[in-house]
This record gives structure tokens, sequence and C-alpha cells, in this order.
């Protein structure tokens, strides 16, 4: 039944005869959109509306009253080292976090793409980090990170590097990174899946009619594959990027922000602001910031996945 | 042959990517009989690489404390032992977490999808008002973090009185999983016939008829994609539950588990153990659907 859709998407010319014929539908659409609509108003809209006015206020999450202090939070947030110390932590787990897996999922995509056997089981095991809770993610690598007796540290004495057991989450030099390879690991399945359902759609014929004119592999790859997946390499990055920015769990979980603020981000230094220090003004400031930031740079996706069918 | 990955065609929630596979399989490599072994060995170890946090989680949940400690976490257990998974099971309340996590998941699930169907066929086969601002700003939630809204939701909820409820989370988990829900199943919707429908209409059909019994079951594939995708999200979810609930009696799996992480510290057996009971049955979901869900993830993705 797809399949037979599938067919008809590709077939059907963008005019459909019934088209012109119908102008809008008066009441009976809107009876079904409101009910979604409103729960997302109600619950998504409205709250991010809201948190802009109490980033306005000097309100500290419990009392009844509060006073309107203008710009002030947003101001306080230029003289914060923590948030300056998590604005470059997000822009370094957004670059890292989106780089490696992208290419790390690349390059099994185009392996498993190849002629490999057992390829349905190999795709699920590369994936299977990515359905995985964050918090149980941050929990196992919490523990494969223990000091003492966590695997990797019992790796690297094993194979005779002792001097490289350290406090992988404990300590400054080294929290970050141990942070993100659980995201690294845990995120590589996603352009793998992309990459490989784009990369069946290229044509064979391509690559034959290459071969024969005596290109190479790399010629091939550098003319035939890199271009047909670049609108692939859009979604990719556009999902990856809008990800990125809602970095939380991961790090509450394994490091709390710490140690010190060696892995705060956005993210975890507001909700420590709003649930911990009680400056619920301040802490939603720094919510406005990063959601003003993930939309700005999100937007021509969003308009892409608007479009696309209007034209 | 439908294409599946090619990007610049619009596709529907391509919910059988595995059955394009199996059909290209066959034609693509006529010398598939020799070759392929070093790919095959080179990816099979990346695997076992690759998955081998959970292999070694699965060992040592499944040894006794005093043998890890003494043997340390990279070695073959001397004797195995299922009591890390009753200490676990009790200490870690998990049968109230696993209950906590069901209802929310039988709640929240089938209404997502039921509001999202019917927002989507608005949007692709009725001609609503204000369709592509309304799409835009549907879709633009996909961007936005949930912490910008915890703080109001909170209060909205402290109001009506379901702080340290299940019921608080149905709200903000709907709200958050619309745009992904709308956004795939819309793109399916378009797909199907406009003349399929414009038949139903001349016969007397409602819109409403039309959608719930030919719309809806012409949809079966892409609304049972989008509603696993649903629920791996919604057993998953951590911020709004971590706010939102905070007796033991309310909480769901992933805040249960975190919980269970500090008092479990170091009792590594029964820690791992706690860890394969929270996500045992995603991984078993995963994959049993394993087709759905890959289909899903592509779905918004084989297009732009």
């Amino acid at each position: 039944m797809a399949s037979t859709a599938t067919a008809g998407a590709v077939t059907t010319p963008r005019t459909r005869p019934g088209r012109q014929k119908r102008r809008h539908g008066g009441l009976t659409p809107w009876l079904f959109a409101i009910p979604a609509l409103a729960v997302y108003i109600w619950f998504l809209v409205y709250p991010a509306f809201n948190s802009l006015y109490f980033s306005l206020t000097d309100w500290d999450g419990l009392s009844p009253g509060y006073n309107i202090v203008g710009l002030d939070n947003y101001k306080a947030m230029v003289n914060d080292d923590v948030v300056l110390k998590a604005a470059i932590n997000n822009l370094i787990w957004t670059v890292v976090t989106i780089v490696v897996p992208v290419v790390l999922g690349l390059a099994l995509a185009i392996t498993l793409n190849g002629k490999v056997r057992g390829k349905p089981i190999l795709r699920m095991l590369f994936y299977t980090p990515g359905v995985l809770p964050l918090v149980a993610v941050a929990s196992i690598w919490g523990w494969l990170y223990n000091p003492d007796y966590g695997a990797v540290n019992e790796f690297l004495r094993l194979i005779g590097l002792d001097s490289l057991a350290q406090p992988w989450l404990g300590q400054n030099s080294t929290a970050l990174a141990a942070v993100m390879v659980p995201a690294i690991w845990l995120r590589t399945g996603f352009p793998m899946l992309l990459y490989l359902a784009a990369l069946q759609g290229i044509s064979q014929d391509q690559y034959e009619a290459a071969t024969m004119d005596g290109a190479t592999k790399s010629q091939q790859f550098w003319h035939i594959t890199m271009p047909n997946l670049k609108p692939a390499h859009y979604i990719v990055l556009a999902l990856s990027l809008i990800d990125s920015f809602k970095v939380f769990d991961l790090i509450y979980a394994t490091t709390y922000g710490g140690p010190g603020s060696a892995t705060q981000v956005m993210g975890t230094w507001m909700y420590f602001n709003v649930f911990q220090y009680y400056q619920a003004g301040y802490g939603t400031a720094i919510a406005v910031v990063i959601t003003v930031v993930a939309i700005a740079v999100s937007i021509p996706y969003v308009r892409s996945q608007t479009k696309e069918h209007d034209s | 042959m439908s294409s599946l990955g090619s990007a610049s065609v619009p596709q529907p929630a391509a919910v059988l990517p595995d059955a394009v596979v199996a059909i290209r399989e066959p034609v693509a490599g006529p010398p598939k009989s020799k070759g392929g072994i070093t790919a095959t060995v080179v990816l099979s170890i990346a695997a076992v690489i690759w998955i081998s946090p959970l292999v070694l989680l699965l060992i040592t949940s499944v040894r006794p404390l005093a043998d890890f400690i003494a043997s340390g976490p990279l070695t073959w257990p001397s004797e195995f032992t299922w009591s890390n998974f009753t200490d676990a099971w009790s200490i870690g309340k998990f049968a109230t977490t696993y209950r906590n996590s069901a209802i929310l998941l039988l709640l929240k699930v089938p209404i997502g999808v039921l509001l999202s169907a019917m927002l989507a066929y608005a949007l692709s086969k009725l001609r609503i008002r204000f369709r592509r601002a309304i799409m835009f700003t549907v879709f633009l939630g996909l961007t936005i973090p949930i912490y910008i809204t915890i703080v109001p939701v909170f209060i909205m909820l402290r109001s009506m009185g379901i702080t340290d409820n299940l019921l608080g989370l149905v709200g903000p988990y709907l709200a958050f999983g619309i745009p992904f829900e709308v956004l795939v199943l819309q793109s399916f919707f378009r797909q199907l016939p406009d003349e399929l429908i414009e038949a139903a209409r001349i016969d007397g059909a409602s819109d409403w008829r039309i959608f719930f019994r030919l719309i809806l079951p012409l949809s079966l594939p892409a609304l049972v994609t989008v509603a696993i995708l649903d629920a791996v999200a919604t057993w998953n979810e951590f911020l709004f539950a971590l706010i939102v609930l905070n007796s033991d009696a309310s909480k769901t799996i992933p805040v249960g588990l975190l919980n269970f992480q500090g008092q479990f510290a170091n009792n590594n057996t029964g820690l791992a153990a706690g860890i394969l009971i929270a996500v045992v049955p995603i991984l078993l979901a995963y994959v049993v659907l394993q087709r759905w869900i890959v289909g899903g993830l592509t779905a918004g993705a084989t297009k732009g």
C-alpha cells in the first residue's frame, strides 16, 4: 500500500485537477486543526512567550511578587563567567557532536552500502544507542568512566597505559570531552540511517558509466556520491544542529555541569539558576537567548519544510 | 521501482525502507559472491566495539559483586547470579516507575497521534486558511528547546494542581510531540490521491467520515511509525518529568533511574542490572519494530 502511494507521489503532477475548484473550505478544516493547535499553543507557544516576560523580571520562582527589571538579566549575563563558559561549551558541543557523528555516519553508510553481509544487523547495532534514554546512556558511561573500577581505565591498564588512567569526568581538562563521547556514540546512528537511505536512491547507472569512462573510486565519490547526497547533507546538518542546542539530559545526568562549571551548558545553567539558586527571571533569560539562537539558525530548515509542496 | 532516497522528490513517510532495500539489493551487485569480506569483517569489529558498553553491562549484571571487585570489569564472570536484578528491581522501585511510564505512554501516544493526524489532514487535504503560517508555526516547534517552557509550564501545572502527577506531563508531551508528528503525517497524507477523497465526497461522505474511514486506514503504516517514535520519545523524556514529578510514587523510568544511580554508586553489579532493567523494554521494542523506527526517522529526511 505504501509503495503504491510512493509511486503516485513520483508521477502525480503538482497541480491536481481538484485543486483550483475548491476555495478555502470554511469551518470544517478548523475543527480538524484546532485541537492540536490549542494544545500546541497552550503548552508550547504561550509558555515560550511567558518565559520571555519572566526574563524581564527579578522573580525568584517562589515569592508571589516580583519587579519588572527590563533588560537587567540580559545585561547580567554579560558579566556572568559561567554564561560565557556555557556558551563556549555549547559551541564546542555543537561543532564536535555534529562533525564527528556526521563523518562517522557517512563512512558507515558508504561502507554498508557496498558489498557487506549482514547489513540489517550491522545497521541495527550501530543505531542501537540512539534509542536509549539519555539518562541510561549517562548512567552507562558514568559507570564505564568510574576512576577505580570503570572499564575505560581498566582497559588502559590492561594494555599497559596505566599512566593514562584518570578520572575522566571528574577533572576540568577531560570532563567535556568525556561527556561528548557518549553523545557521539548515540548520535552516529542517525546520520548513518539517513545517508544509507539517500545512497540507496542513487542510480547505479551513473557509477557504471563513470567506471567505463575510467573514473577512479575517489573521483566517483566526489563527483557522483557527494553531489547526490547534497539534500541528505542539508537535512542531517539541520536536524543535528537543532538537536545540539537542546543538550541537557546527558550533561545533567553525567557531570551535573561540573566539575566546577567545566561542562556547564546554557540548558543546565538555566536549570540550576531556576531550581537551585532561585533566580527564575535570570534563568529564563538564559533560556530565551539560546532559544532565539536555535530558532534563528533553524529558520531556513523550517521554511524548506513548509514551502516544499507549494511551489 | 520507487526510489526511496531520491531526495528532491517529496516522499511519503517512507515507512518501508527494508522493502526497498530488499528490492534493490539483488539488482545492485552481480559480483556479490566474492568480495565484501574485508568490509564485512571491519564493520563487524566496529559494531562489536560500538555495542561493547552494553555487552559489558550485561556481563556485569549477572555476576556477584564480589566477583566483579576481585576480577575487574573486563573479565569473564567466575559465577553467575540473578540476585542483582531482584535487588535492583525492588530498591529501584522499578515496578512503580514501569507502571507510571506505561500509563503515560498509553495515555499520551494515542491522543497525540490522533490530534496530529487531524491537523495534518487539515493542512494537507482541506483548504484551510493561513495554511503556510500554521505549518511554519508548528514546524518551528521542532527547534524550540524544552527548557524555554519549563518555568511557565510548572507554574501552570501548579495552578491546576497537577504537579507531582503523571497527568501534568500529558499536555507538555503532546505539545512537544505535535510538530514532528504533523510533519511526517502531512507529508504522507499529501501522497494520497485527491481523486479518492473527491469520489468519497461525491458519494456524500462528510470530511469526518472520509478522515476516519478512508484516510486513517490508508495511512496505517505512517500512523504506526509515528506512534512508535512518539512512544520512544515519551518513554525516554527526562526534563519535564524531572521538574514535575517529586515523589517516588509518581516517577517515570528516566527519573527513577537517575535516583537509583545515585543510591547504587558503589554497587556496580546492581547498577548494571538496574540500567538494564530500565532499557530492556526499549531495546526489545527497537529490535522488534526496527523497520518502522528506521522508516520514520528517514521519512522527514529523504526530502528537502
